[in-house]
């Protein structure tokens, strides 16, 4: 039987002391940074409406495949997760194997957006961008990747105008929101949201993003700056980290009433995998997806808990659905060496097989 | 030995401060470059900012200090006792560090709101105490006082239950230092060591988020999250009624005017695209029947004539045969795609 801590004292000196001069050099790469860009593959704006941009990204061929596809984000933070740095990008990824790709980037709600429902961004602004990608690509149907709450737009999109999608990617998306895991499902339960979009008009981003960070509070706000200390003399290394705290934190505020509908009838009364949601006066029932859906989730995934995306499965009423479990997070799904290297290849490969 | 000890922890300590203060200079300079025009105190933004980014560092920083002067890693025996001096001396308050760091305008509705609402009525609201709610409203104030009143009360309901979720969570980082020990407790059975403060920090850090997020999770916390949360937003609902009053009396617009313009706009739109949309099945419903009086023109030429004979004098079975097809089409895919529905982990996939 060992001592647990075996702490030596001038180890434990030079451990403290080299904190603090990295700490202290570090202060000096800090003011040579530039703002970090994101990768910005070259783009073409083919719609643009209000305050969103649908995007043709542009690869270095011409695309193989025959069927585009459109990327669908949440309204919380931005599409350019999907796009963040040269060597991790989806977007490049899935170019350079010979996907047609399109991006829909929200943008920035403001006041007057205050009164946008979830018709309005699912009957209405992805209806209009699905039309114009068909209308770019000359095809009556495309495929839609939807990625966290865009992929909950998509499967609700995909349920009322089936006939324009052809395949459905959904990553990280919840569909059953009352696992007993989901933390943020929790805390909206008893939270009155009428008063809340009554008294805030929209949602301002700072607030989610405090949100968000109270998930985990002392891994979010001080050990991954701790760690921060260690790559203060990396150049590239502190680039990267930069530009994911430039991502993080460059965050649209929530429309109100759309806020307000989303957290009523899917985080409250969990109406999408009871069939109860309506949109628009549209019902959505995921019974009538019957077109091929490949369902990706992260294993260790703090925002959407696994339970919360593997209720696909059991709902949608495809009799061709692939799952897809990938080894990380909410955010590493898309950023990290593991999926570049596993999660554009296996969307393609599930593409290539079904277009 | 002690004094060669005590002028090593006085260089560390020179060092540390020389650091720290760099830090503090460079933040203000950033700071005061960034500092938004409609910062509120501008006097204090600079500050503020720069506690919030200093929050983590600085927390991290205050406990290896203290892991210094704690006796840790003396006694190699006897490390449960400097152990707990040195989470203690954090002052029982980790959590609070992290939260401090993301404090902001917008996280003010949850913690600091009341703070800032009260610097900003300083002058209207002099005498003004919380048990103003027990007081009789009589004369020609009666109405501004009930108003008062129920502000007041508001106020204190919001503070009772951010009091509560303050408990909460101070109950996760006490629980989150018990955690630790247990992990410890774990590793002395194995053969594993913590060799270094970093080591040691990081399974604290486990140990602090696992129980936060029993608690977080538990019924409990959500109500006292969501009461906190609507307590919140009913003060803010009476700080704004106010607010309007004002602004009525100055003659300028109130937000819900506003808000009620923006809502009919929106309806006018929503109204327009639904007529385009319903003249849109007109549309096509002009160019059907064009296609089929072209159709109809079509069919009294010569050519169609000779065509609908050749139709006429095909067997009757045929359309049979097509409709028995058409079924296995049907049929078949269904029953393919039944044998394809899969489960993948990783990137492997298997077939079920």
């Amino acid at each position: 039987m060992f001592p647990p801590v075996r702490l030596d004292p001038a180890a434990l000196m030079g451990e403290v002391a080299a904190f603090q001069r990295k700490l202290a050099a570090g202060i000096d790469n800090l003011k040579h940074q530039s703002e970090p860009e994101y990768a910005n593959t070259p783009r073409e704006a083919v719609y643009r409406e209000d305050k969103l941009t649908l995007w043709h990204m542009k690869g270095q061929g011409k695309p193989t495949a025959k069927t585009p596809t459109l990327i669908v984000y949440a309204l919380v933070n931005t599409v350019w997760m999907t796009d963040l740095q040269e060597d991790r990008s989806l977007v490049r990824s899935l170019l350079e194997q010979g996907e047609d790709i399109y991006l829909l980037d929200w943008g920035y709600p403001d006041g007057a957006d205050r009164w946008l429902t979830l018709d309005d961004y699912i009957n209405g602004y992805l209806d209009r961008c699905v039309d114009a990608v068909r209308k770019a690509a000359g095809v009556d149907a495309v495929n839609l990747l939807g990625i966290c709450q865009g992929g909950t737009f998509s499967l609700c999109y995909a349920a009322i105008h089936g006939a324009k999608v052809k395949n459905l990617i959904t990553m990280v998306t919840p569909v059953d929101f009352q696992t007993p895991d989901n933390m943020l499902s929790s805390w909206a339960r008893d939270m009155n949201v009428d008063l809340f979009v009554d008294t805030m008009g929209n949602i301002p981003a700072e607030l989610l993003n405090w949100v968000y960070l109270t998930l985990k509070p002392i891994r979010l706000n001080q050990q991954k700056y701790v760690g921060l200390v260690d790559i203060l003399d990396n150049p590239r290394e502190l680039q990267n980290f930069l530009r994911m705290e430039r991502w993080i934190f460059d965050s649209p505020d929530q429309a109100g009433e759309a806020f307000r509908e989303f957290i009523k009838a899917f985080y409250q009364q969990n109406q999408l995998v009871k069939g109860e949601v309506v949109i628009g006066g549209k019902p959505v029932d995921l019974g009538l997806i019957t077109q091929p859906v490949l369902n990706i989730f992260a294993e260790q995934d703090h925002l959407v808990p696994p339970d919360a995306s593997r209720a696909l499965g059991r709902h949608v009423g495809t009799s061709d659905y692939t799952q897809l479990a990938f080894k990380g997070g909410h955010i590493g799904i898309y950023v990290s060496g593991r999926a570049q290297r596993e999660v554009p290849p296996a969307i393609h490969q599930w593409l290539s097989t079904r277009n | 030995m002690a004094d060669q000890a005590s002028d090593v922890l006085k260089d560390y300590q020179a060092m540390a401060q020389q650091s720290w203060d760099a830090w503090t200079r460079y933040l203000q300079q950033q700071a005061a470059s960034v500092a938004s025009p409609y910062s509120v105190p501008p006097a204090h933004a600079g500050e503020d900012l720069l506690a919030r980014s200093m929050a983590a560092l600085k927390g991290y920083g205050d406990w290896l200090q203290g892991a210094v002067g704690s006796g840790l890693g003396q006694s190699p025996t006897d490390w449960q006792q400097p152990l707990q001096q040195l989470f203690a001396s954090l002052g029982g308050q980790p959590f609070a560090h992290a939260f401090a760091a993301i404090d902001s305008e917008a996280a003010h509705s949850f913690t600091q709101l009341w703070q800032s609402w009260l610097q900003a009525n300083q002058s209207g609201l002099a005498g003004f105490k919380f048990d103003l709610e027990h007081l009789a409203a009589f004369g020609y104030t009666r109405e501004r006082q009930l108003q008062q009143q129920k502000l007041a009360a508001a106020m204190q309901e919001y503070l009772d239950w951010a009091g509560k979720y303050q408990a909460l969570v101070q109950r996760a980082n006490s629980e989150g230092f018990e955690r630790l020990q247990a992990r410890l407790a774990e590793l002395a059975d194995s053969t594993r060591q913590i060799e270094s403060l970093k080591a040691l920090y990081d399974l604290w850090v486990d140990g602090a988020e696992d129980a936060y997020a029993q608690i977080a999770l538990s019924e409990e916390f959500r109500h006292v999250y969501g009461e906190m949360v609507n307590a919140q937003g009913r003060l803010r609902q009476l700080q704004q009624q106010q607010l309007e009053a004002l602004c009525r009396e100055l003659g300028m617009p109130t937000r819900s005017e506003v808000s009620s313009l923006g809502k009919r706009v929106h309806e006018l739109r929503r109204e327009m695209r639904d007529r385009e949309a319903a003249q849109a099945p007109d549309e096509i419903a002009a160019l059907r029947a064009e296609v089929a009086l072209l159709k109809r023109q079509l069919a009294g030429t010569p050519a169609a004539a000779a065509k609908a004979t050749a139709k006429k004098a095909a067997p009757r079975s045929s359309k049979r045969e097509h409709e028995k097809e058409a079924v296995v089409r049907r049929v078949k895919p269904a029953a393919s795609a039944a044998a394809r529905k899969t489960l993948v982990r990783g990137a492997t996939r298997t077939r079920k």
